[in-house]
Parts: C-alpha cells; sequence; structure tokens
C-alpha cells in the first residue's frame, strides 16, 4: 500500500502521505443557530511568509478599534458627549470581549496640558506634525480597524474592507509585542497600549502609526523601559474605563502596574520587595513622578488576563493559580473570587450589566461567576480543549422570549483550543433554582464546611476554593462550529458579525443572521481549507455538542 | 560534564534543594527510552523513598541474587548518596540487566518507553510477589510456580484470593469498572480491572481531559461486536463504559501517539496537539471524590516517525521543572511545558511531544 512514492503518477497528485490517512474536514463556511445562520463573510491574515517557528510562544490577539471623526484641535462641542454615549458603550462591549484584555473605553481628557518633554518619547506628538495633507489616505475621519499580533509584528487592517492583507504592519526589534488594548474615548492623544515579551509598554496615537508610512512604532511614549521596573513578559493591558488615561499591565510575574498615560517616569519608580508571595498587597510609588503610579501584587505565578467592568469600579484578574479575583479598583481592595474546577484559568470577561464574569482555562470548562452570589453559578461543558477566550455579546437579544418576561437571558461566547467557537444562553432562573435545591440525596453532611459554605454568600474579600463536580449546575452550547484549523485564542462580538481569531493570526468575520436572510441559502459552499488534520477533528466537533449540525 | 553541572548549579544558585541530586544518564546506544523513564521514576519522590527504604532493609539479607529490582534500587542509591549536586551517572548494570531480563531490548533499535516502563514495573511487582511468598515459608496449598503469571490474572478471573499489595502496587495502581448494560434485560455486568497506567486515544486539537472523557465514554457494542448477556443467554446489544472505580496515587497516563495505520502497513506517528494542564481532576471516578493531581514528570518523544527518534523528559522537583536529555541536565522555566503539547499541523518543525505524564495525587493519603 505504501508505494505511493513512484507510482503516484495518475490522477492524485495531491495525495500525499498525510492526506491519505487524514483527508481534512473541509471548514464549513456558516453554522446555524436558532435565531439563524452565521456567515463566513471574509477573513483577514497577515502576509505569507511568515515562518510558524518564528511564531513562537506569542500568541495572537485581535483587538478592535473605532477611530472617530477627527475632534475639532481646539473645544470638543459639549454635546460630543452626549452625541457619542451610545457609540462609546457599543464600542465598550465590544472591547470587553475576547480575551477580557481588549480595551475598554473611558472619558475625558487625557493630560494634552500636560508637559510633553519626557526623553523617552519616540518622535513628537504635536497635532502640528500629523501634516495629514501630504498623505493620500490620511485616516482623518472615522473607521475601524483590527489591530493583531503575529511574531515581532503587530498589524493593522482595515475592518471595513474586505481585504485580506493589513494596510499597516509595525516591527518591534527588540522584543515580540504579546497584548494590546485601544480605548476610542481618547481625545487627539494615546489611545493604542501595546505591551511586550520583554515587559515594555508603549501608548501611541493609532491614527498617527496609520499616516505614517514607516514600519515602525511613531509618536510612542515608553514605560518600563528595558524591563527596568518589571522585566517579566506582558500578559494582559487595559485602560481604565472612565479613569482619565489610567491603565493597568499585568505581568507573568503576579504583579499589575498601574500608569497614568504622558506621564513622565522621571522619579523614583521602585517598589518595596513583596514580603509575602502569597499575599495580595498594593504599593504606591515611592515618588509623585513616578510612572508606574503603583503595583498591585495580585498572586504567585502568571496573571493570564485582566478584565474591567464597563464602568470600570471593578478589575477582575484570571491566573496561573487558578483563581479568579475581583478587585474593587479605586478601593484597591479584593472583592471575591473563586478557584477554577483545576488548572489555570485563561481568560475572563464581564457581562455588559456587570452582574456576571465568564472565565476560561485548563479544565476545558466555561465558568460564569455572579458577582451577587460571590460564587459559580454555572460551569459550560462542550469544549474539547482548553477555553483560550470568552465574551458576553452585547447585541443579541434572545428572539423567542419578549422583552417583557422578567427571566434575563445572557448570550456569550467561547472559543478554545480545539478550534470550536461556542454560543451559550444563559437564562438564570432556568439554572439559579436547580441549584438551591440541588442537595441532591448525597450531598450529606459529609461535605464538611465547604459543602455548607457553599450555599451561603462567603463574606467579602475570600476566596473560595474549587466547588465539587455535582455543586455546579451544568449548561450545553446552543451551537458548537469548528471555526479555524488552529487553536483558537479570542473572539470579539461587533453589531453586525462575531470575530473569531486563531493563535497563529488569522481572524474571521461571521456576519449574524439577518432578517430575511434565516433560511437556507444556495451559498452553501463549503471552504476547503487544506485541513491537514484528520478526520478525528470531526468526531472531536461531534462530542462538543449534539447541536452542531442540525 | 563536570561544567555542565555546575552550570546547573550556578542557575539554581542557592535554591539548590537541600539533599536533592540533578544527575544525568549515560546513553549505551539508543538506551534513551531507558533514562527518559528512570528519571521521571527518580523524581516520583514516593516511589523512589519506598525503593530506598526497600534496599536500606534488604541489602544485607546475604547475597541476594541480582535482579532487576536491585539493579534499580543500586542506581537510585548511588544517585542520591552522591557526594556532588550534579553530575553524571552511567546506569550500566542496570541496562545490562533490563536487556538480560528481555529480549525485546536487547538490540540497538529505538525502543517504546512506554512499553519499557510496563515492564519494568510489572517486573518489579513479580519479584516482590515472589520474595513475598518465598518469606511466607509457609506450606501454601498454591504452588508459588504459578506467581509470576501475576496477581492480575487473578483478579480478572475473580479468584477470591486476596492479592498482594505491594508498595509498586500502592503507588502506581488503580482500578477500572467496566461496565456494561444489556439493551434486552438492563443488567449490568461490572466487571474490575487493574490498571498501572492508562493508554488513551487522542485526537487533533484537544486536551486530556477530554481524552479521559472519551475514555470513559459510553460505546455500543452491536452487529459484529455483540455482548453474551448471561442473563439472556444470548449475543445481545450491550452499552459499555469504563468507570475509574478507585483512583492511583501515582497517575500514569500514555498517550497512543503510535498508532497502526492500515493503509499504510505500519506505525505512523501523531503528532496531534494534546494539551495537558500541570492540575488535572478525574471526573469520571465511581464516587466524586474530585481529588486534585499535579504534573510532576512528562517523558517526551522526540522525532517525526515511531521507529527512529529520542526520549527526554520533563521533570518538577522543588517547584522547579529541569530538563533531562541523556547526560545532561538543565533548567527550563515552567511555561516551556506547553512547546511539548504537540502541533495543529501535520508537518511542523515542532516534533517534541509529551508521550507519558506522571501526576501524583495531592490528596496525602496513598
Amino acid at each position: 500500500m505504501n508505494n505511493n512514492s513512484s507510482s503516484s503518477s495518475n490522477n492524485r497528485m495531491s495525495s500525499s502521505l498525510g492526506n491519505v490517512q487524514s483527508p481534512g474536514p473541509a471548514l464549513k463556511t456558516y453554522f446555524k443557530t436558532p435565531e439563524g445562520r452565521y456567515k463566513l463573510h471574509y477573513e483577514k491574515t497577515h502576509p505569507a511568509g511568515l515562518l510558524h517557528y518564528a511564531h513562537g510562544r506569542a500568541v495572537s490577539q485581535v483587538t478592535l478599534a473605532h477611530l472617530k471623526d477627527k475632534a475639532a484641535p481646539i473645544a470638543p462641542p459639549p454635546s460630543n458627549t452626549s452625541a457619542s454615549s451610545g457609540v462609546r458603550l457599543a464600542a465598550a462591549r465590544l472591547l470587553g470581549g475576547g480575551n477580557g484584555s481588549r480595551a475598554l473605553s473611558f472619558v475625558g481628557g487625557n493630560g494634552s496640558s500636560k508637559a510633553l518633554s519626557g526623553n523617552s518619547r519616540i518622535g513628537s506628538m504635536g497635532s502640528s506634525s500629523l501634516s495629514s495633507s501630504s498623505v493620500p489616505s490620511n485616516y482623518d475621519g472615522k473607521g475601524s480597524y483590527l489591530i493583531f499580533n503575529v511574531g515581532d509584528t503587530v498589524f493593522i487592517s482595515d475592518f471595513n474592507s474586505q481585504d485580506k492583507d493589513p494596510i499597516k504592519s509595525i516591527h518591534f526589534s527588540n522584543s515580540n509585542p504579546v497584548c494590546h488594548a485601544f480605548s476610542s474615548e481618547s481625545k487627539d492623544g494615546h489611545d493604542l497600549l501595546i505591551g511586550l515579551n520583554s515587559g515594555d509598554v508603549y501608548s501611541v496615537s493609532l491614527r498617527q502609526q496609520l499616516q505614517d508610512l514607516g514600519k515602525k512604532l511613531v509618536g510612542a511614549q515608553h514605560y518600563n523601559k528595558d524591563g527596568l521596573i518589571n522585566n517579566s513578559r506582558c500578559t494582559s493591558i487595559a485602560w481604565v474605563p472612565e479613569g482619565d488615561g489610567t491603565f493597568v499591565v499585568a505581568h507573568a510575574d503576579g504583579n499589575i502596574y498601574v500608569y497614568e498615560k504622558n506621564k513622565d517616569g522621571t522619579g523614583d519608580s521602585s517598589f518595596p520587595v513583596i514580603k509575602d508571595q502569597t499575599q495580595f498587597s498594593v504599593a504606591h510609588a515611592r515618588s509623585s513622578k513616578s510612572n508606574p503610579i503603583a503595583r498591585w501584587h495580585i498572586c504567585q505565578g502568571p496573571i493570564n488576563s485582566i478584565s474591567f467592568s464597563i464602568d470600570g469600579t471593578y478589575l477582575a484578574t484570571v491566573g496561573r493559580d487558578g483563581f479568579l479575583r475581583v478587585f474593587d479598583f479605586s478601593k484597591e481592595q479584593l472583592m471575591c473570587g473563586g478557584k477554577s474546577y483545576y488548572g489555570a484559568l485563561l481568560c475572563c470577561a464581564w457581562s455588559p450589566d456587570g452582574k456576571y464574569i465568564l472565565t476560561g482555562g485548563e479544565d476545558d470548562l466555561v465558568q460564569v461567576w455572579s458577582m451577587e452570589d460571590r460564587k459559580i453559578v454555572a460551569w459550560g461543558e462542550g469544549h474539547n480543549s482548553w477555553v483560550s477566550g470568552v465574551a458576553f455579546d452585547p447585541y443579541w437579544s434572545s428572539p423567542t422570549s419578549d422583552s417583557s418576561e422578567e427571566t434575563i437571558v445572557y448570550r456569550f461566547g467561547s472559543v478554545g483550543q480545539d478550534t470550536q467557537l461556542l454560543l451559550w444562553d444563559l437564562e438564570m432562573d432556568e439554572i439559579v433554582v436547580p441549584l438551591r435545591r440541588c442537595p441532591p440525596g448525597g450531598s450529606p453532611t459529609s461535605s464538611g464546611a465547604q459543602g455548607n459554605s457553599w450555599d451561603n454568600i462567603s463574606p467579602v474579600g475570600t476566596l473560595q476554593p474549587a466547588p465539587s463536580m455535582r455543586d455546579v449546575p451544568k449548561i450545553s452550547p446552543v451551537v458548537a462550529h469548528r471555526v479555524h484549523t488552529e487553536p483558537l485564542s479570542g473572539l470579539v462580538f461587533t453589531a453586525e458579525s462575531v470575530l473569531t481569531v486563531c493563535r497563529e493570526g488569522h481572524v474571521k468575520i461571521w456576519t449574524r443572521p439577518s432578517h430575511g436572510e434565516s433560511h437556507a441559502s444556495s451559498s452553501e459552499a463549503v471552504l476547503n481549507m487544506n485541513a491537514k488534520d484528520s478526520k478525528i477533528s470531526l468526531t472531536a466537533s461531534k462530542v462538543g455538542s449534539s447541536n452542531n449540525k442540525q | 560534564m563536570g561544567a555542565a553541572g555546575s552550570k546547573l548549579e550556578k542557575a539554581l544558585g542557592d535554591q539548590f534543594p537541600e539533599g536533592e541530586r540533578y544527575f544525568g544518564l549515560e546513553n549505551f546506544g539508543n538506551t534513551c527510552y531507558c533514562n527518559s523513564v528512570l528519571q521521571a521514576l527518580y523524581f516520583c519522590v514516593p516511589f523512589r523513598e519506598q525503593l530506598l527504604e526497600y534496599y536500606a532493609n534488604n541489602k544485607n539479607v546475604g547475597d541476594a541474587e541480582e535482579n532487576l529490582l536491585t539493579c534499580l534500587a543500586d542506581l537510585f542509591s548511588q544517585i542520591s548518596s552522591q557526594k556532588k549536586k550534579t553530575g553524571v551517572i552511567a546506569p550500566k548494570r542496570f541496562v545490562q540487566r533490563v536487556k538480560k531480563q528481555n529480549e525485546l531490548f536487547r538490540s540497538y533499535m529505538h525502543q517504546d518507553a512506554h512499553e519499557f516502563l510496563n515492564f519494568l514495573l510489572n517486573e518489579l511487582v513479580d519479584i516482590l510477589e515472589k520474595e513475598n511468598n518465598a518469606a511466607k515459608s509457609s506450606p501454601e496449598t498454591s504452588s508459588p510456580e504459578k506467581v509470576p503469571n501475576g496477581p492480575r490474572a487473578a483478579v480478572a478471573n475473580g479468584t477470591p484470593k486476596e492479592p498482594l499489595v505491594t508498595w509498586v502496587h500502592k503507588n502506581f495502581q488503580g482500578i477500572l469498572t467496566n461496565e456494561t448494560r444489556c439493551l434486552r434485560c438492563e443488567t449490568v455486568t461490572a466487571r474490575d480491572e487493574t490498571f498501572l497506567d492508562l493508554s488513551l486515544d487522542i485526537e487533533q486539537n484537544s486536551s486530556i481531559t477530554s481524552c479521559l472523557k472519551n475514555f470513559s465514554s459510553t460505546e455500543t457494542l452491536n452487529a459484529e461486536d455483540k455482548f453474551f448477556c448471561d442473563k439472556c443467554c444470548s449475543l445481545q446489544e450491550a452499552q459499555k463504559r469504563m468507570k475509574i472505580k478507585k483512583p492511583p496515587y501515582i497517575l500514569v497516563i500514555h498517550l497512543k501517539r503510535f498508532k497502526y495505520i492500515e493503509q499504510l502497513g505500519r506505525y505512523k506517528k501523531l503528532s496531534y496537539r494534546v494539551v495537558f494542564p500541570l492540575e488535572l481532576k478525574l471526573s469520571n471516578t465511581m464516587e466524586d471524590a474530585d481529588s486534585e493531581y499535579s504534573l510532576f514528570a512528562v517523558v517526551v518523544h522526540v522525532g517525526s516517525g515511531p521507529n527512529h527518534g529520542h526520549y527526554v523528559s520533563l521533570v518538577k522537583s522543588h517547584n522547579h521543572w529541569l530538563f533531562f536529555d541523556d547526560e545532561n541536565v538543565e533548567m527550563i522555566d515552567e511555561s516551556a511545558v506547553q512547546t511539548f503539547f504537540g502541533s495543529a499541523q501535520e508537518y511542523s518543525s515542532n516534533t517534541d511531544h509529551g508521550y507519558i505524564l506522571f501526576y501524583e495525587s495531592q490528596g496525602s493519603k496513598s
């Protein structure tokens, strides 16, 4: 049978050894949900030729950025705030998705009046330097852009164009960019944050990057230069919503740093030695001229993702130790939190109303944490590998239930290293009720302290141990769909679509079902992606959900 | 090699664990399958301690004949009693003994590390049982000659005689229940089997959790593969599933990366990306004990095919991860463990794949 080398001059040119054993199942370009059909609209990727091994351990993340019409250089009209509030909320929701590391919007002027004389500044920032007239496409107007990192490069794609290739690439020579965040509310100042593997952090103006023709970051402010303050990998970065230019950076050594944009770190930026690695502690900079202004020691081992509640009150962190922690950000206090079933947690995201937090991790579960109950209220079972991205869908409304009903139904999505996108419906009444009358015959007093505490709300500031399997209600996905051939790293919901991104930096845009188009169309073409993996993955997706091929 | 040792010592600095030894093992021509498994077993602390204890208690008992157990104990005590903290040791006597004992491992060909581990553990069990029977000089009705067949067969046959539980069993043995439910009369037939490791089928882009779930998933026996129901006295359709009745203290998971491909008429290595967490719980157990396991060693197969390649091992000792490649020992970051998951594409430059995983229960009872 294995004579494929010499006698293969017949009809099957492509039947290489791998293809013989594993005719890759083609990826479907649509998937069905109760509300209709999601279709693959277009894809974004990076230029071919990037060597795969060069990607190393840097996993691609995607940030969606909405640039507004350039505000008048002088005083913005007072109506601006109210007129844009809808957009702001929308953007906040959008950007709050993904791995929880997405930027959240914030309001308010930045310190544009502050002196911008820092020696760490690369290039200049003044509006005069924008010289928009000389650039053919001047990017002065509004637009939506996808920002994603691959290897040593940050790519920017025009979200409104179906062109596959990015319009801009920014190379980093010193270290790989690993996380980024955008705020659409930042007025004429820096709106894009980029964190590097070396621990270095930059803030820049996205518009200025688009207007520049080079391949380098321009007009950047450089923080934690050469990892001087902390040389461990940046893992997640976020603007503080309504935070007036404040942002936070999480590192692989369990620390979070709070920065103020445009503030030069000329003062003493050293922080005291952490006395107890296992305890949460906050240290403020000794000098008022320091930037970062504070260090939060969260946990031992890496923090994997952080996410602010939409209004910026709470900060959620997840990490290697498997704990979700929720902090009151301005009070610098631990509010609540709990342990995964087992293994590290990799991602987290808030519900638009701030009542729930999704987390995903190495136990293959999607967890729903209730802020009211201060515990896990549901486990989503359906992924066949680690859960790498979670997000609520802020645009979704249940097609079956009218809004007068008391039960609120949340829609959320998750992506995993099993290459699948799963969508879930969370109806709180359905879940909480079975939990309350939960103690089945077999949960007697033997479960001890943990069992008792499970029904009570734990006190503020304490962390819950891992629940046992029988204590947490399970939910199943509405749909499970294999969207890429590579493990996924994140997802973002927009008003019209769902974006998925894989670790290698390919982005797919799936449009939502539109009215009148929800029936079957003739375009059920199956996209052959030259999938190299075998029929195995077909069974994998079958295991994921019974709903996935209706 | 002295230089490499001092480099590791430098890397660990004053964090070098008290009394611990990190020694590379010399390769005698394709004996990396042996070396990688030996390192994993050496850093399986309860196993090592009990082996050394056994060695201390038994080495003065006359001049007992050399066997695999004494050779292994010799080697471990040789490592642990080294004056230097790091270096290289030649496991010459042990390897010779392995080759003497089993002709499979006699050639210089590439061997399967899992087969070797299996052979070694079963051999140790047999030796301990023999010694136990010999010590019990009371005239037993059952002839001791039968023992080499092992107690596993005895358990499977449902012989009421209590099988001997050695310290090897206490570390590695778990019990599986094979439940078969006849679809006609609904009778459930349960059969217990002991195991020293779990061999799991793997899928592309999956996790160990998912592979374990598939291992315990319900399988329908029908068509050609019907089940003989004792109650119906005939072949019937049935549903079968495997549950873990008693989880082992040391959970050894073998990923079936070498698969026989019928179309090719030969074995092929599956380079699938299978992620394994540093902490794990078994949810397919009978009683939901939910006890947590922690990963402490990984035997890695390096190479693209089943008949050639190399074995190395990753070991966690005193909260540091170490990389053992025959003579060489290096410190690695915990996050480097994830570079051994496998690849999402069939053809990849990364050919270092986790093959045997060693988890230790965190519940402190054994």
